[in-house]
């Protein structure tokens, strides 16, 4: 394959694996570490999805270590509520939250401005830490008993906020201020962009979450009366007192947890979106909008929530503008899967495993999507739809963020580990668990359905199917957890046993962390060592030779011979374009 | 001013939506800072090191406004919802402190003017009055827990109470924050940093005046919200 030589050509091994001391500050590796809790907490979190679905189908059954954990619940039901929330919390903020944005973000957003590292490096290392110490926190509070570990969690969480927090102002900072010469914002990878508007988000949105922690935990050692009824209680009746105080607390967390989604989304919007045009081979389709519309799931994603905030849940009209809101999320979102299949277009794609899983992430997208119209609508739903929320909600946000959080390995890993995932295994991996979150998460939408749609009077038939299709999801989830399984084989046995790859731009993609002159890694050239001359996603449909332009390149392979007449530039690459789709 | 060049770069794009080139074919009779020589250049950010750390404190202070909010946000729903809300007196020291936070600020000012002007010794001293200012501002609020707590006033007797020992000790924390960070200017030696004692002092001001803001914010607040 052909490539860009760099001036100075490759020196080989660098020296970034051997000091892994605990202040290391390097911002690869601890976006690398960042990669790994994640990794950890994914495995951790599937396992206990695993224990609560077999607890679904047989209550009774006895899992010998489980049952011992669980025995200090006097209330089995209890027991069960802490392993949601353990699977919940792992997922959420470990996963979703910390690996889209602090894993790939602090290993490849400083790389793709060209910059050497994040603006505040010792900041990153304090928040990488609190992010340790949040997880030690969240973990160990399933072990102690129920009344301290949840102190012990919203503390852990508020650590995590804390952490989160300085993590997004480092990275907006660096996004602000270290882009290297020539790299204006428009010619900003998606992916830096959608970090950017994510950091942005996240940081309005932990501060919330970081204020009703405040008061919680205030609450609970200092007695104070944020969320306590007995302030109420001597004026009201008990009842309506404790639902306001129950009011406050869920307005607070849903203020957060409404945006958390997009947050968890957003920088799987800029991966998919650069991995789409990546191995299409093909510009982003309207990179400018699909900007616009990265910015606007920002700004709808932080409105959600403020319409939350500021419209008393007392006043009937809130229902409606939250439910609109909710709804024009839908603007920029289908503007982004236009894009996409814009991009798509007649593309010649190259089907590799990273493809494969950016694919399933618009697939899993769209299908949850159109589930997320019926929510919005129905405006909350009643407790009927359980089923139907936690099929929409694992969907949407649970397994399509992981697959854009696969796709994105399997891009990056060359340049992480400087080797590749073993791609048919990966393509095997990949097919299993589309296959198994499908017939594990639709069939959740059915019960959720049948459940609110379905007439009393078919009441025994709909049990018995009921427990069909509750014991296809279990055996789904087995099956779809196994074949994690190969994942996990493939990506030890590539660290340990595959060879090196000597292309250093193996998918010849254009952004600089492919393009970068060696020395950039070994340290001796400084920040302005990279000039950027052109957008991020230069594909050209060539005949021959090279189809892309890398950022720091000047003279792209088709200006060279084009020089002479400028003006072809915009004409000449659309006359071959019809013959080359007739051979494909 | 942090932000100088990101509206140039705004407005770079809306020249670029305009002219309906788009980033991903530059018009060739436009420069557009390709190598740096074009009037939208960037500077170099080694060449002004202490601009991450003006852009960092503001986005810092974005962030402290979203967590002071979300707690207004309660004090206001729970001041509306509570029929049987004791209103809380404050107690008259917190004005005291109020003047003496201003005064702070004023001070710093003062020393950052005469710092512009090359005095580093009258610097010093005036900075550490202020550090001393903020100092007693921190004290003057313990006085003012004493004297609810003298009256009898805990931290769970009432909810207005409750809001008052909240507010005050947060933003005591972040203060706390400032009064480290005005200590760092006063005293570190920065013959050797990479930046200047003026920008250092530049950064730690906008954060101090902040604070003071916020301050006088939660107390009318309390004060109007009682």
């Amino acid at each position: 394959m052909g490539t860009y030589e760099n001036d100075q050509g490759s020196s080989g091994a660098t020296p970034r694996f051997l000091s892994r001391a605990l202040f290391q500050s390097d911002h690869r590796v601890i976006g690398q570490r960042y990669l790994w809790l994640a990794l950890g907490s994914v495995l951790a979190g599937m396992f206990l999805s695993l224990l609560m679905r077999l607890h679904v189908v047989w209550p009774d059954a006895q899992i010998p270590l489980v049952s011992l954990l669980l025995s200090r619940y006097g209330d089995p039901s209890e027991g069960y509520t802490a392993l949601t929330l353990l699977h919940g919390s792992l997922m959420v903020f470990f996963v979703l939250t910390a690996a889209p944005q602090a894993g790939f973000g602090n290993y490849f957003l400083p790389l793709q401005i060209g910059a050497r590292g994040l603006a505040l490096p010792r900041l990153n290392l304090l928040s990488w830490w609190l992010t340790v110490a949040s997880f030690v926190g969240v973990v160990a509070s399933f072990f102690v008993s129920p009344a301290q570990g949840l102190s012990l969690w919203t503390a852990s969480v508020a650590l995590f906020c804390v952490g989160a927090l300085l993590t997004s102002i480092n990275f907006t900072v660096t996004a602000l201020d270290f882009r290297t010469k020539g790299m204006t914002l428009p010619r900003l990878p998606l992916t830096v962009w959608a970090w950017s508007v994510n950091a942005i988000l996240s940081m309005l949105i932990f501060s919330i979450l970081l204020g009703a922690c405040a008061f919680l935990l205030s609450d609970r050692f200092f007695g104070s009366h944020f969320f306590s009824p007995l302030a109420l209680l001597s004026g009201q009746n008990g009842p309506v007192a404790t639902k306001t105080v129950l009011s406050l607390w869920q307005r607070l967390f849903w203020f957060f947890a409404q945006s958390e989604v997009y947050v968890a989304i957003l920088p799987c919007f800029g991966i998919v979106s650069h991995l789409l045009s990546t191995f299409a081979r093909k510009p982003v389709w309207r990179e400018r909008v699909a900007v616009l519309a990265l910015c606007g799931v920002g700004v709808f994603g932080f409105c959600v929530w403020g319409q939350h905030m500021f419209t008393s849940g007392l006043n009937p009209w809130s229902p409606l503008i939250f439910s609109v809101l909710a709804s024009s999320l839908g603007i920029p979102a289908s503007v982004l899967v236009v894009s996409w299949f814009g991009t798509l277009w007649k593309a010649k794609l190259q089907l590799n495993t990273a493809t494969l899983f950016a694919l399933g992430f618009v697939a899993l997208f769209i299908s949850g999507g159109v589930s997320g119209i019926f929510l919005a609508r129905r405006a909350g739903g009643g407790p009927a739809s359980n089923d139907f929320v936690t099929g929409h909600f694992h969907l949407v946000m649970g397994v399509a963020a992981t697959f854009a959080l696969l796709a994105a390995l399997f891009f990056w890993f060359p340049e992480m580990f400087g080797r590749r995932l073993h791609e048919p295994l990966g393509k095997w991996h990949f097919w299993l668990t589309f296959a198994g979150v499908n017939c594990v998460f639709l069939p959740m939408h059915w019960l959720g359905a049948m459940s609110r749609y379905g007439q009393p009077s078919g009441a025994g038939a709909s049990v018995s199917l009921n427990g069909g299709v509750s014991a296809l999801i279990t055996t789904a989830t087995l099956v779809t957890v196994a074949a994690q399984g190969l994942f996990i084989f493939n990506f030890f046995w590539t660290i340990l046993r595959q060879q090196n790859c000597a292309d250093r731009n193996p998918w010849l993609a254009t952004t600089l962390e492919w393009n970068k002159p060696s020395t950039v890694d070994a340290g001796t050239a400084d920040d302005a060592g990279v000039a950027v001359y052109r957008g991020a996603y230069e594909f050209r449909n060539v005949a021959s030779g090279l189809d892309f332009a890398p950022q720091n390149v000047k003279q792209a392979p088709w200006e060279a011979d084009a020089s002479m007449n400028a003006r072809d530039l915009h004409g000449s690459p659309q006359v071959n374009e019809p013959q080359k789709h007739q051979t494909t | 001013m942090p932000g100088s060049t990101f509206v140039e770069e705004i407005e770079l794009i809306l020249e670029d939506i305009s002219g309906g080139g788009g980033g991903k074919h530059p018009p060739p009779d436009r420069d557009g800072g390709d190598d740096g020589s074009g009037r939208h250049r960037r500077p170099n950010p080694q060449a002004n090191p202490s601009r991450r750390y003006a852009t960092a404190i503001v986005l810092a202070m974005i962030s402290i406004v979203m967590f002071f909010m979300g707690m207004v946000a309660a004090f206001i729903f729970l001041r509306s919802t509570n029929h049987n809300w004791v209103a809380l007196r404050l107690p008259g020291i917190v004005w005291i402190n109020t003047i003496v936070l201003i005064g702070s600020s004023a001070v710093i000012e003062l020393a950052r003017k005469r710092l512009g002007a090359g005095g580093t010794e009258q610097f010093r001293k005036l900075w550490t009055v202020a550090t001393g200012l903020g100092l007693l501002f921190l004290a003057g609020q313990l006085v003012a827990w004493r004297e609810l707590l003298t009256e009898g006033l805990h931290v769970w007797s009432t909810q207005a109470a409750s809001f008052f020992y909240i507010f005050t000790a947060l933003h005591g924390v972040h203060l706390t924050g400032g009064i480290c960070a005005l200590l760092y200017v006063g005293f570190r030696k920065f013959e050797f940093a990479r930046v200047s004692r003026s920008a250092a002092a530049e950064v730690a001001s906008y954060y101090w005046h902040f604070m003071d803001g916020l301050w006088i914010f939660l107390l009318l607040l309390l004060y109007l919200g009682k």
